[in-house]
C-alpha cells in the first residue's frame, strides 16, 4: 500500500488515505470511464461510484487532498483539533459583549459543545446571538442592590466541575506540559488495546488540562478584581462596573430549558418567538446519522445490510413549537453597548438615575415568525457547519463496512471451487496503475456489456459493487501470493 | 456523582409543590435521578380506577435527550409491550428539551385515554385491538383490575 502513516495512524485495516470530495472523485471515474465501461461515467454521482474510484485512486490523490474535510486525519491531528477545540471553550474575563462572555459556563459538561467555536463567537461579537452570561441558580426580587452587586461579584468563570471523576481514575496522564504520549502506552497491548488506551490517555489528558486552563482564568479574573479594588483611581476596564452587573442581573429571566436565571435579552425563536439562552441554543443539534424510523428491532436487517444512502439527519425542530429548521433572533440591548466593539465594561453607568423603580421593559416591535433563510436568523445548523460532511462520512463509512462484509462473504463462496467459475474476474476498470500487471490474468472473461441499456440505477450500482469485491479480492490475493515478484 | 443540573432540582420542587392531577413522581434517595411514579387511568378508559407504576429515568443528557420511561404494571395495550416499554412519540423522535417530566407523564395518561393500535409496539394486543375492539377492551379492563390496583 501506498503511504501508511506512522505506528497508530494507522486505523484497523491500513488503507490508503484517500481524499473523497465528489467532485474529485467524479473526475477521476469519469477517467476510469475512458478505459473501462463507459456507463460508470454515467452514474458518477451515485454514492458507491464515488467510494469505488476513489478507492482506485489510492494515495496518489494524498497531495491535493489538503483543506478537503473528507480527508482521513491522523489521529495526531485529530487530538490536536480537539485539544484547540476545548480551548476554545474557556471563557476569558476579557472578552465580554455586554456583559457577557464569549464562551458558555458550561453548566451541562462541555461534551455537548461541539459546535463551531469560531462561528458562534462571531456572531455574539456581531450581536447576532445573545453572550454567554454566567447563569444564577435563582433569583430574589427581594434582593437588594447591594445584595445583587455582591452576589454578582463572587460568580466564577466556569461552572464548578468534579475533578476527580472516576472514569479517568488510573489512567496515566504524564507529564502535562509533555505533547508526546507514546511512551505512556502499555506496548505490550495488541494495536488495537494500544489505541484504545492511546485515545483513554488523551480524554483524561485533556480534561485535566481544561481543569487547568480554566483555573488560570479564573486566576486572572479574581487578581484583576482584587487589583481593581486596591487601587481605586485606576480601574480594569474590561470588569464590569457596579451599574453594569445590576442592570443586567436585576431584570433578566429563566430560560424555560435549563431553568437558570439570565441577563436580558435572550435570544428569541424565529418562528414563535420563545426565548433561549445561548447556552442551550449551542446544544440543538441534529441527531447522529439515522435510518428513517430508527427502532432497535432484532427482526429488521442491521445496518450494515441497509443501504447508506438512506441515512439521514433531519434539520432541528424548534423546541416550543417543533416547526423544522430551528433558528433564533437576537436583539442587543441598546443601552448597554459594551465590551468588544462597545465601550468599556467599567464605564458603564446607568442612565436612569430612578433604578430603583424599573420601568415596565417596554415592548419591542414585535415581528412576526421568520424564514429559515432571513438574514437575521440564526439556524442551529449554521453552528455546526460540518453537518453534511458528517452525515457524507457515515454514510461512506457504513457503504464502506458492507462492502467489506459482502467481500468476506463472497470470497467465502471463492474458495469453494464450484463458484470459481462465476467469479470470472472481468477486470472492467483500468487495473491500479503500474507494476499491476498481474490483473491482466484476472481478465478470463472477455469484456462484455456488463448490463443492459435500461439497467436501473441500483442494478448499476449493484454491479459496481460486485465488481469492486472482485477487484479487491484479486487485489488481496496477489499481495498474499508469495512468487509476486 | 456529579451535581445535579438545577432543571431537575427546579422540576422536581415543581412536581412536589405543584402536583399534577393523578400523577405522582418521586425521586429516589440514592439517585434523583431515578423515579417512581404512579398515573391513575383516565376516566371512561379502559384503564379507569387503575393505578399503574412507572419508572422513569434522567438520562446525562436531560433536557436535550428524553427521559426513559416504562410501565411496571401490567397493562394490556397497543401501544405498550411486555416490558412495560412504550412507544410514544415524545419519547422518541418528537423529544423536546422543552417538555418535562410533567409533560411527559400526561401524554403517557394521554396515550391510555386513546390507544393507537395502528402504531403498535405490542403487535399481538394491536392486531386483537383492530379485529375485535370490544373484547380488546374487556380485556384491557380485566388486566387493569388485575394487576393496576
Amino acid at each position: 500500500m501506498g503511504n501508511v502513516p506512522g505506528k497508530l495512524e494507522n486505523e484497523g485495516i491500513a488503507r490508503p488515505n484517500r481524499s473523497m470530495s465528489a467532485s474529485a472523485a467524479q473526475t477521476s471515474s469519469g477517467r476510469n470511464g475512458t478505459t473501462a465501461s463507459g456507463a460508470r461515467s454515467q452514474r458518477t454521482s451515485s454514492l458507491v461510484g464515488n467510494l469505488l474510484s476513489s478507492r482506485r485512486r489510492s494515495s496518489s490523490s494524498e497531495a491535493n487532498g489538503n483543506g478537503n474535510p473528507y480527508k482521513r486525519k491522523s489521529t495526531k491531528d485529530k487530538e490536536k483539533t480537539e485539544e484547540r477545540h476545548v480551548k476554545q471553550l474557556i471563557v476569558k474575563y476579557n472578552e465580554t459583549v455586554d456583559g457577557g462572555f464569549l464562551a458558555p459556563f458550561g453548566s451541562c459538561g462541555t461534551d455537548k459543545l461541539d459546535y463551531d467555536t469560531k462561528v458562534v463567537k462571531n456572531l455574539i461579537i456581531e450581536r447576532r446571538l445573545a453572550p454567554f452570561y454566567t447563569p444564577l441558580q435563582d433569583f430574589d426580587n427581594s434582593w437588594s442592590r447591594e445584595e445583587v452587586i455582591k452576589i454578582i461579584e463572587a460568580l466564577p468563570l466556569h461552572a464548578p466541575f468534579n475533578e476527580k471523576l472516576e472514569t479517568f481514575e488510573d489512567i496515566p496522564i504524564g507529564d502535562l506540559t509533555q505533547s508526546d504520549i507514546d511512551h505512556l502506552i502499555d506496548k505490550t497491548l495488541s494495536r488495537r488495546e494500544q489505541r484504545r488506551m492511546r485515545s483513554k490517555i488523551f480524554k483524561a489528558r485533556l480534561y485535566k488540562k481544561r481543569i487547568i486552563w480554566q483555573e488560570r482564568e479564573n486566576e486572572r479574573f479574581l487578581e484583576s478584581k482584587i487589583e481593581a479594588k486596591q487601587s481605586k483611581l485606576q480601574s480594569n476596564p474590561n470588569l464590569p462596573s457596579d451599574d453594569l452587573k445590576y442592570a443586567m442581573y436585576s431584570n433578566g429571566s429563566e430560560c424555560p430549558i435549563c431553568f437558570l436565571y439570565y441577563p436580558q435579552p435572550m435570544n428569541m425563536s424565529r418562528c414563535c418567538l420563545q426565548p433561549i439562552c445561548s447556552e442551550c441554543f449551542v446544544q440543538i443539534k441534529r441527531a447522529d446519522p439515522h435510518f428513517p424510523h430508527d427502532e432497535e428491532d432484532p427482526s429488521k436487517p442491521r445496518d450494515e445490510e441497509k443501504d447508506p444512502n438512506m441515512l439521514t439527519s433531519e434539520p432541528t425542530n424548534c423546541p416550543y413549537c417543533a416547526t423544522p429548521d430551528f433558528g433564533i433572533t437576537y436583539e442587543a440591548p441598546t443601552d448597554r453597548n459594551v465590551g468588544l466593539q462597545g465601550l468599556a465594561p467599567s464605564s458603564y453607568v446607568h442612565s436612569k438615575k430612578d433604578s430603583l423603580e424599573e420601568p415596565v421593559p417596554h415592548a419591542p416591535d414585535r415581528r412576526g415568525s421568520l424564514a429559515s433563510t432571513d438574514r437575521r436568523v440564526v439556524t442551529s445548523d449554521s453552528l455546526r457547519p460540518d453537518w453534511q460532511v458528517k452525515l457524507n462520512k457515515e454514510r461512506m463509512r457504513l457503504a464502506r463496512r458492507s462492502a467489506n462484509a459482502t467481500a468476506i462473504h463472497v470470497s467465502n463462496q471463492l474458495v469453494t471451487p464450484g463458484h470459481q467459475a462465476s467469479a470470472g474476474l472481468t477486470s472492467t476498470s483500468t487495473p491500479r496503475s503500474n507494476s499491476n500487471d498481474h490483473a491482466v490474468e484476472f481478465q478470463r472473461t472477455p469484456p462484455a456489456p456488463l448490463w443492459s441499456a435500461n439497467a436501473t440505477a441500483a442494478e448499476i450500482e449493484n454491479h459496481m459493487i460486485e465488481q469492486a469485491i472482485k477487484l479487491s479480492l484479486a487485489e488481496h490475493e496477489r499481495e498474499n501470493s508469495p512468487n509476486r515478484r | 456523582m456529579a451535581s445535579l443540573p438545577k432543571r431537575i432540582i427546579k422540576e422536581t420542587e415543581r412536581l412536589v409543590s405543584d402536583p399534577v392531577p393523578g400523577i405522582t413522581a418521586q425521586p429516589h434517595e440514592d439517585n434523583l435521578r431515578y423515579f417512581q411514579v404512579t398515573i391513575e387511568g383516565p376516566q371512561q378508559s379502559p384503564y379507569e380506577n387503575g393505578v399503574f407504576e412507572l419508572e422513569l429515568f434522567l438520562p446525562d443528557d436531560y433536557p436535550m435527550e428524553a427521559p426513559k420511561v416504562r410501565f411496571l404494571t401490567k397493562i394490556y395495550h397497543p401501544n405498550i409491550d411486555r416490558l412495560g416499554r412504550i412507544c410514544l412519540d415524545v419519547l422518541k423522535t418528537n423529544w423536546s428539551p422543552a417538555l418535562q417530566i410533567r409533560t411527559v407523564l400526561l401524554s403517557v395518561q394521554a396515550l391510555l385515554a386513546s390507544p393507537n393500535p395502528n402504531d403498535p409496539l405490542a403487535n399481538d394486543v394491536a392486531e386483537d385491538w383492530i379485529r375485535n375492539e370490544d373484547e380488546a377492551i374487556a380485556k384491557a379492563r380485566e388486566w387493569t383490575k388485575l394487576y393496576a390496583k
